[in-house]
């Protein structure tokens, strides 16, 4: 098919204006264009259209708050593969997870892939803590996202702890068993939070749909609704920058 | 990379100059303008990008050499000796062996969240710089240390009934479950 002479080709012309409605500008050839594409794109949006060039350094943020972030998609997506097989039973439950590993396509590794990335994001989140203490950004005014900070830092352990028992073997019950002990020893309140917890005395039925649904809506809508904040703390406050 | 550092050391340059006297509020207002910026798109993002490639590809590398643990059927008959907490819990669990439990369980975790949450607002110090903090980063180290050292113990060193065996560590016979 040829255009004729003095009109676009119409499939070309569709092609563009269909690009052209989803991508305002070109790529970045000139600051002003990068600008723009980052001004216009809503994933962009995330990030300032400058930054401090000393900020930005590998060295100085090493990638961790990034990092920890990235996992937390790669959780998400992850978990999203599981769901699918995983169903909260103590019948069912172990079943479905020895299926993901031995039988589904690939289930081995997203189920790896989705228990590596839960130990790595409570290192990278831990370590992302210790770099921010150590260069001091938690300083006005940024003291309130260190205490979101903090409260992230809660929600992935919390995170990580849910999902220990559900693939429901003697690995998770009992780790299970031994953290809710811990819950028993404060005062008037322990007991309460234990049964509270694990929906009864011991970790059964009531505790595996608990746990569940704490690991698949509850902690991680709260962890993505405190990471919103963080990060648009760390847009509006600014970021530190080099020392 | 040079001009990276410049402006940055211009400025302290020009807080020295001004007598130590006159502590000139710190690195954390210093004016934009000092700061050599770049754009964040390509820049940032192209480096945040190779950044999530690269813990993709290691991450893909170990799941494809290493499985997730998964133990027989859980059963609440058959305890496990020892019966470990998660790794990122077992430093609790080391503490609740030394402290009574209302000290280890409840007491210290509070005092380190509250802490922790109330550390920006009670260390007053506006300086951001290592050598002006050095009783922050002394804690705050020490804190680490700890923190790293009960997760290890716990993880590494505790065997049959969460006994202490340092053994362990070079293959100690009595090592039966994995943490
Ligand atoms: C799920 C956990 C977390 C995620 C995804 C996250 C993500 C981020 C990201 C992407 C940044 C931008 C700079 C960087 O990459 O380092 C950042 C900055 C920051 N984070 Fe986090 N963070 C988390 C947990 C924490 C924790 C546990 C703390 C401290 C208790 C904390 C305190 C801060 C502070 C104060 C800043 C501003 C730093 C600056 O301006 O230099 N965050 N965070």
């Amino acid at each position: 098919m040829s255009a004729t002479p003095g009109q676009a080709n119409p499939v070309r012309a569709f092609v563009e204006q269909v690009w052209g409605s989803i991508f305002r500008h070109g790529l970045p050839s000139t600051d002003k264009v990068a600008a723009r594409t980052a001004l216009t794109n809503f994933f962009l949006h995330i990030h300032p259209v400058r930054v401090k060039r000393s900020a930005i350094r590998v060295s100085y943020t090493l990638c961790l708050g990034g990092l920890s972030f990235f996992l937390f998609i790669l959780l998400t997506i992850t978990g999203l593969f599981l769901m699918f097989y995983y169903i909260p039973s103590v019948d069912q439950a172990y079943q479905n997870i020895k299926d993901l590993q031995f039988v589904a396509v690939f289930g081995d590794i997203i189920r790896n892939m989705h228990r590596w990335a839960a130990h790595g994001m409570v290192i990278t989140v831990w370590l992302h803590m210790a770099r921010v203490f150590y260069q001091g950004a938690y300083k006005p005014p940024r003291e309130f996202n260190w205490v979101i900070g903090t409260l992230l830092l809660l929600t992935t352990l919390l995170l990580s702890f849910s999902g220990y028992l559900l693939p429901w073997d003697q690995l998770a019950i009992w780790a299970i068993t031994v953290g809710t002990n811990m819950a028993k020893y404060a005062p008037i309140v322990g007991p309460y939070t234990r049964y509270l917890l694990l929906g009864g005395n011991q970790v059964a039925q009531g505790a595996l749909i608990r746990f569940y649904v704490l690991h698949v809506i509850a902690l991680p809508l709260i962890g993505f609704l405190l990471m919103v904040v963080h990060f648009w703390r760390v847009r509006k406050d600014g970021f530190t920058g080099g020392l | 990379m040079a001009t990276v550092e410049r402006p940055a050391g211009a400025a302290r340059g020009a807080r020295a100059s001004t007598g130590p006297e006159l502590a000139t509020p710190p690195l954390v207002v210093r004016r934009r303008e000092e700061e050599e910026t770049v754009v964040t798109f390509p820049t940032l993002v192209w480096r945040e990008f190779l950044a999530g490639l690269g813990m993709f590809v290691f991450l893909m590398a170990v799941s494809i050499q290493v499985n997730a643990p998964l133990l027989q059927k859980a059963n609440t008959a058959i305890t496990p000796n020892p019966a470990k907490a998660p790794w990122y819990f077992v430093g609790l669990q080391e503490l609740l062996e030394r402290f009574p439990p209302i000290m280890a369980g409840v007491a210290f975790p509070t005092f380190v969240i509250v802490f922790m949450m109330l550390t920006p607002y009670l260390d007053k110090n506006p300086s951001r710089r290592p050598q002006d903090r050095k009783v922050a980063i002394t804690m705050f180290t020490i804190y680490l240390c700890l923190a790293v050292a009960f997760v290890l113990i716990g993880a590494l060193m505790r065997g049959q009934a969460f006994n202490f065996d340092p053994g362990l560590l070079f293959g100690h016979p009595h090592l039966s479950s994995p943490t």
